[in-house]
Order: structure tokens, then sequence, then C-alpha cells
């Protein structure tokens, strides 16, 4: 059976020194390894209304640790660190320096949603992985994910033109992720292309690529629409 | 030939022996050793009962009432029994105010103590002003408002402790004192109510929210009016230093040592046997089980039995329970008296 006992001293808290004075008496040498205590001093009582303020972490207060989640869960089978019974009773006490030591490790929920069935209380632990991924994600506690990367440049695009030039959005995108710009897929996308659509529409497209230009009476709809969003985010997330 | 029946301890399960056995047509004499009728919810200052949610007042007041206003019914407040004579079916009890009373058999509902907190020192009880318990705090949400008693301030944080006086062979006291876990969430809930700014913890052991309390307080309690329930058996409350209260402990579900700051501590206390069993089991001659409540008879075919022919019992007299099943068992009990006496009239043919 697995064991999913943490190493109770962390690298962070072990305290090396050479030298070493305690009350008034020289330990150099002998006890120069001091180790910093686990004593949690205090909740956070906010923590648990923002991660409810992701979709997906709406019902974390009802979890009565019971632990159906982590035992049902398929990544806890490939990684007993991963424990979602954990993650969600660090979320309730905001005990977030815990959880930012497995930034690596949470957003590898694959949704399987076991853990979703089998929960008495329905807490929905799936969706609340997905609010702390998301969670940090935005704290800039995790690198912003590829998907959030594309969302980016596609939202970027619409605020500016009204619409999006296909082409701009991939190359944009390939170069924040530092993929080639030019790669094999594309290279017989575009021969194909080439071979079966009338020459026209791929003058057209080129055109666009090179001028990009606005819908039609586009005006200040751009600068409306990314307030609102900001906005919205604002009440979400505060 | 008797047509009385004399009950001891006026009480929810008193109160309600009493009114079984005048409804069935013979005569109740209550005798309770306080100078009002109604037990431990009107002499604590209970709140809102479980799982009612009735004002303690209103609903034990109707017991009350319901007794004092029974023409069969005969009540000695401010007395006890000091002597019972006689036989099942023809006791002489001798009251401390004096009076005989003549009963074919007897009932005690002699419920139970409150736990004294003094006894778990380490938890700050008579040490910090803003240490209470679940019976102070009733009185507190009684009256409408919540406030520490050091300087008056409403609670940021509140705790709630279970099993003190529960559960502890450090303090013999080695049951379940039942009830305390429900009463601690709906008191939970109370508090939130009164002041909804105020965060309430509550650090168990179990959640004991047995039947129908489980979704109706214990899941309501975290789900409505987010209690957060924190898996630790508190070792110590100490002073912070600045006027709040430190808890210490394990959070055994993270594995690490915690001190919290609270500005008001409360203890859920248990159900102790009453203080009074030992002169209780010698003066009506019915035993003790091993934790000091009154002994059950044989269950099956003697509901309501003490280890004396003729003496019934009923309520937190036999150990731990709650209102709602003391009020049965007090109809039970009485029920049982009453056919003692029936069976002496056919007897007498």
């Amino acid at each position: 059976m697995a064991i999913h006992e943490k190493a109770l001293i962390e690298d962070e808290r072990l305290q090396q020194h050479d030298e070493l004075v305690v009350d008034g008496v020289d330990v150099s040498g002998h006890w120069n390894t001091m180790i910093a205590p686990r004593t949690v001093r205090d909740y956070d009582d906010d923590f648990e209304k923002k991660i409810q303020g992701f979709v997906g972490g709406e019902n974390v207060h009802r979890c009565w640790q019971c632990g159906s989640c982590t035992n049902s869960c398929t990544m806890y089978a490939q990684n007993v660190q991963f424990n979602p019974r954990y993650w969600i009773y660090l979320t309730r006490l905001g005990m977030k320096e815990e959880l930012v030591k497995d930034k690596d490790i949470i957003w590898q929920c694959v949704s399987c949603n076991k853990c979703t069935n089998i929960c008495p209380k329905d807490v929905k632990p799936e969706g609340v992985m997905k609010a702390l991924a998301h969670w940090m994600e935005e704290e800039g506690i995790t690198e912003k994910a590829p998907s959030t990367i594309f969302d980016e440049e596609f939202a970027d695009q619409i605020y500016k033109t009204g619409r999006i030039e296909d082409s701009k959005v991939m190359q944009n995108f390939f170069k924040k992720t530092g993929q080639p710009l030019v790669q094999d897929w594309m290279k017989t996308f575009v021969f194909r292309m080439m071979k079966h659509i009338p020459v026209k529409h791929l003058m057209a497209m080129g055109f666009n690529t090179v001028h990009t230009p606005r819908t039609k009476s586009w005006g200040k709809t751009g600068e409306v629409l990314k307030n609102y969003v900001r906005e919205q985010k604002e009440a979400a997330h505060g | 030939m008797q047509d009385t029946v004399l009950v001891v301890g006026g009480g929810p399960a008193g109160l309600s022996a009493a009114a079984n056995v005048t409804s069935a047509g013979y005569k109740a004499v209550m005798v309770e050793k306080e100078d009002v009728l109604g037990g431990a919810p009107i002499l604590s200052g209970y709140a809102k009962l479980v799982p009612s949610g009735e004002w303690a007042s209103e609903a034990i007041g109707r017991m009350v009432k319901r007794v004092e206003d029974d023409s069969s019914a005969t009540v000695h407040k401010g007395a006890k029994v000091e002597k019972l004579d006689g036989e099942a079916g023809n006791f002489t009890a001798t009251l401390t105010n004096g009076e005989t009373v003549q009963a074919g058999s007897v009932v005690l509902a002699t419920g139970f103590t409150h736990f004294d907190s003094i006894n778990k020192p380490e938890w700050g009880f008579g040490t910090y002003e803003d240490v209470l318990t679940t019976t102070q705090v009733e009185q507190m949400v009684a009256s409408g408002k919540i406030a520490c008693p050091s300087d008056g301030r409403v609670p940021e944080r509140v705790c709630i402790l279970l099993c003190v006086g529960s559960r502890d062979r450090q303090i013999g006291r080695e049951w379940c004192s039942k009830i305390c876990c429900t009463v601690s969430a709906n008191m939970a809930m109370e508090i939130k109510e009164l002041s909804p700014e105020t965060d309430v913890f509550i650090y168990y052991m179990d959640i004991r929210t047995f039947g129908l309390y489980e979704d109706k307080f214990y899941w309501k309690s975290q789900e409505e009016f987010k209690t957060k329930f924190v898996k630790a058996r508190i070792a110590e409350v100490t002073s912070s230093g600045d006027g709040r209260l430190l808890v210490k402990g394990e959070d055994t579900l993270v594995k690490r040592p915690i001190v919290i700051p609270f500005d008001m501590v409360v203890h859920a206390i248990g159900m102790d046997p009453n203080a009074d069993n030992p002169e209780i089991s010698q003066v009506f001659g019915v035993g003790l089980e091993k934790h000091g409540f009154l002994e059950r008879a044989e269950q099956y075919t003697n509901t309501c039995g003490t280890t004396r022919k003729g003496i019934y019992a009923c309520g937190a007299a036999y150990g731990p329970e709650t209102i709602d099943d003391s009020i049965a068992q007090g109809a039970a009990a009485g029920g049982r008296a009453v056919a003692d006496l029936h069976a002496l009239v056919q007897k007498a043919g």
C-alpha cells in the first residue's frame, strides 16, 4: 500500500550555521543544525472564498475530509503526492504556502472525474483542482498554460480589429510559446490549400494577412469589450 | 389501594412521566430538589433546543405548565426524598419538607450534572475570562448578543472544543455525551446568525451528529453557515499576551502542530452522572453502573427498570441522553409505573 507521508523535514526548514550562539552558549560545531518548526500559526479566513470565485471551486467548503477523492484518484495511483483531499483541506484553512509547494503537480489532474462521482458531499474535487490551477496561474505562481497564451493572443486581436487572422494568431502563439514558426504540418496544409483552393481566395487571404483590416463600424467596440472582460474578472476574483 | 406514582425530578423526562401517569387516570406526585420545574434546559437557561429549534423556555415551559395545571399532579419543589420505605406496590417516601407520600411505584427522572470544565485546567476555563462553556454561550445566545466577557468586544473568531468531559480516560469519563456535537453545530449557526462576521471553528476528534441530526445540523452548519471543522484534539489554551487566546494542538489531517489565535473558546461540556447519584442510590436502593449512572434492569422485557422492583427510571439518569429521547423515555417509564398500579387493582379484584 502506498504511503503518502510527506517528508517531515523540508530542505527549506533546515537551518545550518557555521557559528551559533544559543542563549549565550556557543554551540558552534556541535548543534549547528536547527530545524525551523512546522507549526501552523494562523489561518487565512478569506482564501476559501477566493478559490470559490473560480469555476469549479464553488463547493469546496462542503468537504469533510473522508478521502474518497484521493482513494479514487487516477493521478494518486501514479503519484502518492497527488492528494486532492489534502489540497482541499489546505484551501479551506487558507494554507497557501503548503499549496504552493505542490504547484508542479496540482495541474496534473486528468479530469477523469472519478472523484466527482464518488464524493458523498458533492464537493466536485475535480473542479477544485482546476480552480486551484487557475488561481496559481493568475497569481503567477505557475507559468501560463499554452492554452491561456493562445486565448490571450486571440482576444488581443479581437480587441484591436474585431476579427482574428488565423495565420497571425498561430504565428504569435508559436513565438510566445517558443515553437518553430514553420512546422511540417503547415507545409502540408499550405501545399494542399494551393492545390485545392481558388487563387482569388488565396490572394484575398494574403492581402488580409498584410493589411489586417478592421470589421466594418468596429469603432470603440474593442475598448468596450476589453473593459467588460476586465470588470467581469475583477467581479469574480477581486 | 395505591393509585399514585412518585416521580422524582422535574426535568423533561419527569414532566413527561408525570403527564403520562395522570393521563392514564392515576395520580402523580412530583418531587423536585430545585425551586423551579423544567430541569437542565430551564435551570441552565438553554437557548433554542435541538432539534425543534424552539426556545427552551417556551417548549419546556409548556411541559411545566401541563403538570402544574394538572389537578391529578402534586408538585413538591425545593424538596428531596429522604427515605423510601416499603416495597413495590406500597412505597412510603419521606420528603425533606416533612411530607410523606404513599406511592405504588416510583419513577426516577433524576437527570445528569453538567461536566465542570475546571476539571480540565489545561483548556483555560476559570483562568481566562473568554473561555466559556456551551451552557454559558447558550445563555449568551438567549440574551441576543455574542461578546467576549473580558472586554465586551464581538469576537472575530470563535472556536468550540468538542469532547470536554467526554471520552477522556484521564478524568474517568469514558463515555460519549451523545449530543454535544449536534449542540455545537447548532451553536455555531446561532453565533453566525447573531454575528455574521464571526468565523466559527469546531475542533473535533469525530463528529457524532447521529440520525437525522447529520444534515440538519452538521451539514447545514458547514454548508450554509461556513463553520470550519478542524480535526484536532486541543492540548492547551493559553493567552497570546495581546488579549486573545492561543489554541494549541495537532491538526492530524495535515500532521502539523497548530497555535491559532481566537477571541473566544467554548467548551462543549459533556454530561456527568448526577452528582447526587450516590445519595439517590442509597435512598432508593437502586444500583449504579460503572460510570455512576443508574443501572438498567434487563432491557428487553423490563424496559425502564432499575435494579429494584417497582422503581423505574428514564432519561439522562441512565446515561447521556437527548431531550427528545428523555421525554419519550419519561412517557414509557410513566406507562410502566402505571402498569404496576393497574396490576395491583386487578390483584385486589
